[in-house]
């Protein structure tokens, strides 16, 4: 395979670790009034790359770089199933060497609609991209289902492998991945096209591009497209979903708290073995 | 209801599996349900054991060649088209998300992965799982064709089966079938043991206010004095201070120790759940508003650091006084 075209979809949340006690506890007040919309306020709260996303964003860039030594030419393509807010991280990776970048328009929340974003992304790579390899994270939140990769894979007749840690490419039109299963590490070598989730890789940064970078990218076009263009009825396969969201309950976890005092680190420490530790690590 | 438990006696992780499905099936499973477990084994020698370990007492046997979830799809998409089965459960992980993925999508079912529980109601079911990384339980319903549902790992640590009596309704051989796998060169590697972090009974845990990769260093120091084992959150993994196989969370491992010592970590739920089974949750924090202050059984303000080399000096000393 001369150019190997890789497409990497991903999604930007709200840092859920940003919000207030007070946003999830109204959250799922909120949820409990009828017809209320579900979901918790996250419009004020900064914005974030899914962690998984991001590894396998920079996965994919080194990927590139890996079949640049070798000669071998690779086109990448980057994706969000999102609003405006995706357009900095598409910028970001175009000047970071991403050829195609695009969006699509979500319509509705799709937070809890795995089976739509997949179709989405399917419609994408079918339609337009015709990729030869997917990467994505293998779960994103709010919704953490972890069945967009296989529900790609399903859609597009691909293989696909989950909780990916590397990726290195053959010379052919292979790649050897290693990734995470129920009973240890496997290896295995694939041919393409596939999909692979990433998971807890150690490639977990996404790389910062040079100003210059940017400057020079700067004009280059992000697609704006809808689910129609991509033969997704959107409103109509929310009203089919067959696993829907119908409310949120907070988790209490609150424990005693009890806080131990002293003046100085030592003594706070030798407090805190004389009552509470002592029995404890007797018995351990 | 029908439903219908799989067991995938193809991997190593069958036990664990059996352990999971046993457990929710007898504390998290409700309503009008009856069922069975579908057993896939390959080698005969296995089948024995498989059985005793199985959740239900009606089990059936599938015998398969290849260790390939796509195979047991198509087998256990034949027995969603065939009978009359509402739930499809698998135990939680890679592989029972890939499973129940691709049966709901062939079957033209729901899927629901990482269940906290499922009620079962009239021509629907009811599950609760995480949402929002850990911060809201989400209750969704089910319906449409069968329901295709994996457990939370949270039912992985529960006691060992111990159903008495099996009967075995068919053995079936489903070792032909097309093949064609995907997959070449495939080699299965034993990954760098984590199990003293799943099953330790002391744990010490850095977090991100260990400052950098010293400070989560001199918490491992401590951790290693006191026979302890140790863990870190998620940022200080990303950020290379400790290997990723010291991932306590969602994302990482499930611990269930007697006594567990965070060290600045601010007790993020995704966080959080990784440790939430300990039975005495110690927190070392220089901020007093960090969520890990409420959800600790003690907690000391100060420089997380500083205490638990101090902690480990006094633990230390009271060890070889006995």
């Amino acid at each position: 395979m001369s150019s190997l075209r890789i497409l990497v979809s991903f999604k930007v949340t709200p840092d859920f670790e940003a919000l207030r006690e007070a946003d999830w506890l109204a959250g799922a007040e909120d949820d409990a009034a009828e017809d209320a919309a579900h979901g918790v306020e996250t419009r004020y709260v900064r914005r974030v790359l899914n962690c998984f996303d991001e590894s396998a964003l920079e996965m994919a860039l080194r990927l590139a770089d890996a079949r640049a030594q070798r000669g071998s030419a690779t086109s990448l393509g980057a994706l969000s199933v999102g609003g405006k807010e995706t357009e900095p991280y598409l910028k970001t990776l175009l000047a970071l060497g991403y050829e195609r970048a695009a969006r699509v328009e979500p319509e509705a929340a799709l937070d809890f609609a795995p089976a739509v974003v997949a179709s989405l992304i399917a419609g994408y790579v079918r339609q337009v991209d015709h990729s030869d390899l997917l990467l994505l994270g293998c779960r994103s939140g709010p919704g953490d289902s972890g069945t967009v990769p296989f529900l790609l894979a399903e859609a597009l007749g691909w293989p696909c492998l989950t909780q990916v840690l590397e990726v290195e490419p053959l010379p052919d039109d292979r790649v050897r991945v290693a990734c995470l299963v129920d009973d240890g590490l496997r290896r295995v070598t694939l041919r393409l096209p596939c999909v692979l989730a990433v998971g807890n890789a150690v490639v977990s940064q996404l790389r910062v591009p040079t100003l210059t970078d940017r400057l020079a990218r700067k004009h280059a076009p992000i697609d704006v497209l809808s689910g129609a263009d991509l033969g997704v009825d959107i409103a109509g396969d929310l009203r089919r979903e067959t696993c829907v969201l119908t409310g949120l309950e907070t988790i209490d976890r609150a424990r005693r708290g009890v806080i131990v005092g002293g003046a100085t680190p030592a003594a706070k420490a030798h407090a805190l073995f004389a009552a509470h530790l002592k029995d404890l690590v007797e018995k351990l | 209801m029908r439903f219908a438990a799989i067991l995938d006696g193809t991997t190593g992780a069958a036990a664990r599996q059996a352990q999971a499905l046993d457990g929710f099936l007898r504390e998290g499973l409700s309503g009008d349900l009856a069922g069975e477990t579908l057993v896939f084994y390959q080698d005969d020698r296995d089948k024995t054991r498989l059985v005793e370990s199985a959740p239900t007492r009606a089990v059936r046997l599938i015998k398969t060649t290849v260790r390939r979830p796509e195979r047991l799809v198509e087998v256990l998409a034949a027995v969603a088209r065939d009978e009359e089965i509402s739930l499809f459960l698998f135990a939680g992980g890679p592989a029972g998300t890939e499973l129940a993925t691709r049966l709901a999508h062939r079957a033209g079912g729901a899927v629901l992965t990482d269940a906290l529980s499922i009620a079962a109601g009239t021509g629907h079911l009811l599950c609760r799982k995480n949402t929002y990384s850990a911060h809201l339980v989400g209750r969704f319903e089910l319906s449409g064709g069968p329901s295709c549902v994996t457990i939370d790992a949270s039912w992985n640590d529960g006691p060992k089966p111990e159903l008495a009596e099996h009967d075995v309704l068919s053995d079936t051989d489903e070792t032909g079938g097309p093949d064609g796998a995907p997959f070449e060169d495939v080699e299965l590697v034993d990954l760098p043991s984590s199990g003293d972090l799943a099953e330790g009974r002391f744990l010490v845990v850095a977090g991100y206010g260990a400052g950098n990769r010293e400070g989560v260093e001199r918490i491992s120091k401590a951790a290693r004095r006191m026979g302890a084992a140790f863990g870190v959150s998620r940022p200080v993994a990303m950020n290379a201070w400790a290997p990723m196989d010291r991932l306590l969370g969602v994302s990482g491992t499930r611990a269930a120790p007697d006594l567990c010592i965070v060290v600045g970590a601010s007790g993020a739920p995704a966080f959080y759940w990784g440790i939430e089974k300990a039975a005495f949750i110690v927190a070392l924090d220089t901020d007093e508003h960090a969520p890990i202050v409420r959800n600790a059984d003690a907690v000391v303000i100060d420089d997380g650091v500083a205490i638990i080399e101090e902690l480990a000096q006094i633990i230390a000393a009271a060890s070889e006084r006995d």
